[in-house]
């Protein structure tokens, strides 16, 4: 049976560079939907680190009264510290409230004078949390009202906070929503595109199958050439999309770390195996679906 | 040797597994009432009954559309009858499965009107491939093909691609595929369909000189001066009946 593998493959090979324009024609066609699905894949990335840098300017601050109990400061803030949903805690202490303040408003007299004449440091010491993701604000707002700190927050009241919170992470959402929503669409255009091209193909091929059901060739030798075909098509329409994507990730970098200051060609070259190796396998595994149904369809092999 | 597998009886095993064989038989082709109905009641053969013993030269004859080609279709199962049954060297493919159609095509040789040829294989590679399909050894092929391509007399042309030839050479290709395999039975539908004259000609005097080899050789047509020629046994369809099955016959229509 060695034979006949060696001459199944010899026929893959002999059918790809004998109808070359066929075989590059669908190369094309599989590169095009390929990179189709690597431009939503780089979008996707984008919009989710466009989320992220929103979401990392989100702060919630809390303000002490001037005289609380240092004691009850570190519980508190030890206690923020400990929760999940907190990324980090900033303190600022009153002197540097004050001093951030007069920087501030240093052009405006008016608000330095009300200073003066409040005299001493109106500001306590102050917290700057900042959460892990926007709809972590609510269960940190509610920690704030721990009884162990609760007496020495000077500011109560967080309800302005929540409608602005309640809006990013609802349009955050609806973002990353909208993206899954859109690429499913494209991904199940490009499933469409790969197997009526493949049938295509077969299609051409369907007399020269016939014939070789005449002369006694059993399915599997007829079949195995196409499949093996298969495999290679893929695999060269790969290649050929990493060749384009890559080098156009780099060219856009630059523009991008501008914007967003985080990288996208890393994300690429980090997971790169795993992108393009499962890009690899499902359009593997959709060539040569739509190859084995084409052929049972058109003629019974 | 290859050809001495061929002629012993029975189920065989070779490399290639079980193997069912058309073997020397009373008969090499064997119709008892067959008929082909195509839904609702359209009728392509009636109850047609027919034996052919090896080493027979016939030709079934008949106007277009009188069954001629359903009947040979039959031979190589092609076409599955409704009615009757159908042997072939003994082995009774009336009701023969997907699986072994393939195993007695690569024991028929078979030729067209539209020579069905390969059209991105060269002459040799086409007449190769079928003992490619039984998983022959390369060495061998290497040794049969040249001597195939010399008795149809395209040893100089082996590396051209059947659009490069011309209409006889096309035809002579696709008889030394049909042959080189040295099958029982060879069934030509209307092979010179697409000829003129001169190389209908030459494609007859092939068709006999396999046949002097021993082969049984069904030829379907319906060239007069080619049948009144050959002057051996004719079956005239008409209807999809058999009405005249004549020893050594002639073209009557």
């Amino acid at each position: 049976m060695f034979v006949s593998t060696y001459r199944v493959f010899k026929f893959a090979f002999e059918n790809f560079w004998r109808n070359v324009w066929l075989s590059l024609m669908t190369i094309s066609m599989l590169v095009l939907t390929l990179l189709t699905v690597n431009i939503l894949l780089v979008i996707n990335r984008a919009a989710d680190q466009a989320i992220k840098f929103v979401e990392n300017r989100i702060e919630v601050s809390v303000y002490f009264q001037n005289n609380a109990d240092p004691k009850k400061i570190t519980t508190a803030v030890e206690y923020l510290r400990s929760l999940a949903q907190v990324r980090d805690v900033e303190e600022i202490s009153a002197e540097e409230a004050l001093a951030k303040f007069r920087m501030r408003h240093e052009n405006d007299p008016a608000i330095i004078s009300s200073l003066e004449e409040l005299g001493g440091n109106p500001f306590g010491p102050t917290l700057i949390i900042k959460a892990k993701q926007a709809s972590d604000f609510e269960t940190i707002i509610g920690a704030l009202d721990n009884p162990q700190f609760r007496d020495v927050i000077r500011n109560k009241d967080f309800s302005n906070y929540q409608p602005i919170v309640e809006k990013i992470r609802h349009t955050t959402n609806n973002v990353r929503m909208a993206g899954l929503i859109l690429s499913f669409v494209f991904f199940l255009i490009a499933l469409l595109i790969i197997f009526n091209t493949v049938r295509i193909a077969i299609f051409i091929h369907r007399e020269e199958i016939s014939i070789m059901r005449l002369v006694g060739a059993s399915n599997w030798f007829i079949r195995a050439p196409y499949l093996l075909e298969t495999v290679l098509l893929s695999l060269l329409a790969v290649l050929i999309a990493i060749a384009i994507v890559y080098p156009a990730l780099l060219f856009v970098e630059p523009y991008y770390k501008q914007y967003f200051e985080m990288g996208l060609a890393d994300y690429f070259e980090q997971n790169g195996i795993w992108i393009f190796g499962a890009q690899f396998l499902g359009l593997l595994f959709v060539t040569m679906l739509s190859t084995g149904l084409a052929m049972r369809k058109f003629l019974k092999v | 040797m290859y050809l001495s597998k061929l002629s012993s009886p029975g189920i065989i095993e070779s490399d290639l597994g079980v193997y069912k064989f058309i073997h020397l038989s009373f008969y090499m082709i064997h119709l008892k009432h067959v008929s082909k109905i195509y839904p609702p009641n359209i009728v392509g053969l009636d109850g047609i009954s027919l034996h052919v013993k090896p080493g027979e030269f016939i030709s079934i004859v008949g106007q277009s559309g009188t069954g001629k080609s359903t009947l040979a279709k039959m031979l190589f199962a092609e076409e599955k009858p409704s009615h009757g049954t159908i042997e072939i060297g003994g082995w009774d493919i009336t009701k023969i499965s997907d699986k072994e159609i393939p195993l007695l095509r690569r024991q028929i040789g078979v030729v067209f009107q539209d020579f069905k040829l390969l059209q991105k294989k060269t002459v040799y590679e086409n007449i190769a491939f079928a003992l490619q399909v039984a998983g022959m050894a390369p060495s061998r092929i290497r040794e049969i093909v040249p001597r195939v391509l010399k008795i149809v007399n395209l040893d100089d042309k082996h590396h051209r691609y059947p659009h490069q030839l011309s209409g006889g050479e096309q035809q002579r290709v696709a008889i030394g595929r049909a042959l080189v395999h040295q099958p029982k039975i060879l069934v030509a539908d209307e092979p010179t369909g697409n000829l003129d004259a001169l190389n209908s000609r030459d494609i007859l005097e092939l068709l006999k000189k396999i046949n002097e080899f021993g082969t049984t050789v069904a030829l379907v047509t319906h060239d007069r001066e080619m049948v009144n020629r050959l002057k051996r046994r004719v079956i005239t369809l008409q209807d999809g009946k058999i009405v005249s099955d004549v020893e050594e016959g002639r073209y009557k229509l």
